[in-house]
């Protein structure tokens, strides 16, 4: 019961990898590096800063989720160009009990402990692009990327 | 990243400023509530300003704590103002849909102590100690109950 989050236009751009990273997020001083790690990647791409503050919002958002529902979980960070664009990729990925229902949670109906909708909606709207696998078996795997 | 995790909580004259850290864990933030709540009781003051200038991620989480403790500073009979929103900040919550609502905001810290009823006045040629940078005046009066106090040397005994 693998389900597709449906935006899936920005991830059509080939890209080529510049630098990447990992961050596992185990606690919620992990949430704050994982933050701290995004902050200071973004700054070096050359985010404005609206951009940067919409991106490490993000991976607060995206990096609770997980510590919260998955209590374990890996966010990889990547620098990416496409021809003259410069962006960051960043994947969320976790093993935990997976979605139930992942449209509902990008509607934003699900807002049981303390709102994982309004997190996850509110993030695809601060981002360029954005994807969801979830289900049982393999966890949660969300993919976001923002241009400069 | 520890030194930018604490949070402090002062009075200035009967107001308390509660000054959230930059980059705080929910521990933290959840800390500075308990003590914004635990000193409202103990000084009774009659409003709360929430400074969150130092704040650069305001997450779904952090709104949430910054709502319901203005909330319960309501509840317990005092006015909460939340102070010093970053224009991207500010961007980026409303992006997110939450625009703090039903919170009541004030531009500077000195526009809040205004709200709350401190009267800053360029009188009696004594400096206001305690106050932010911003005040540019040279005392400090309270007026609570229509009365003048005059710079106050003991914080908080305008009650």
């Amino acid at each position: 019961m693998s389900e597709d989050g449906g935006q899936t236009d920005a991830f059509e751009t080939a890209v080529t990898v510049l630098q990447s990273g990992t961050v596992r997020v185990r606690s919620e001083d992990d949430i704050l590096l994982a933050r701290q790690e995004a902050r200071a990647v973004a700054e070096e791409i050359g985010f404005s800063t609206t951009d940067v503050t919409r991106i490490v919002t993000g991976v607060s958002e995206l990096t609770r989720n997980m510590h919260l529902y998955a209590e374990d979980g890996i966010m990889k960070w990547r620098e990416i160009e496409a021809g003259t664009d410069r962006g960051i990729e960043l994947v969320f990925d976790d093993d935990g009990p997976g979605i139930d229902d992942v449209e509902g949670v990008l509607r934003a109906e699900h807002s049981t402990s303390g709102g994982m909708g309004r997190g996850v909606q509110g993030t695809k709207k601060l981002m360029d692009g954005f994807d969801i696998t979830s289900n049982p078996e393999d966890g949660t795997t969300i993919t976001v990327r923002k241009w400069t | 990243m520890r030194t930018t995790d604490t949070a402090a909580v002062t009075q200035v004259y009967d107001v308390l400023i509660a000054a959230f850290p930059g980059r705080p864990t929910d521990q933290a933030v959840d800390d500075l509530q308990q003590d914004v709540l635990a000193q409202m009781e103990e000084t009774n003051p009659r409003g709360v300003i929430l400074d969150i200038s130092e704040v650069t991620t305001l997450d779904s989480f952090f709104a949430r704590v910054i709502s319901e403790t203005a909330g319960m500073v309501e509840l317990m009979g005092g006015e909460a103002i939340v102070v010093g929103m970053r224009p991207s900040v500010a961007i980026t919550a409303a992006e997110l849909g939450f625009g703090l609502d039903a919170v009541e905001t004030a531009r500077s810290t000195d526009h809040a102590l205004s709200m709350l009823g401190v009267r800053v006045e360029d009188a009696d040629g004594e400096k206001a100690e305690g106050t932010n940078d911003e005040a540019t005046t040279d005392s400090t009066k309270l007026d609570a109950d229509g009365t003048p106090t005059g710079p106050a040397s003991s914080p908080g005994g305008g009650r």
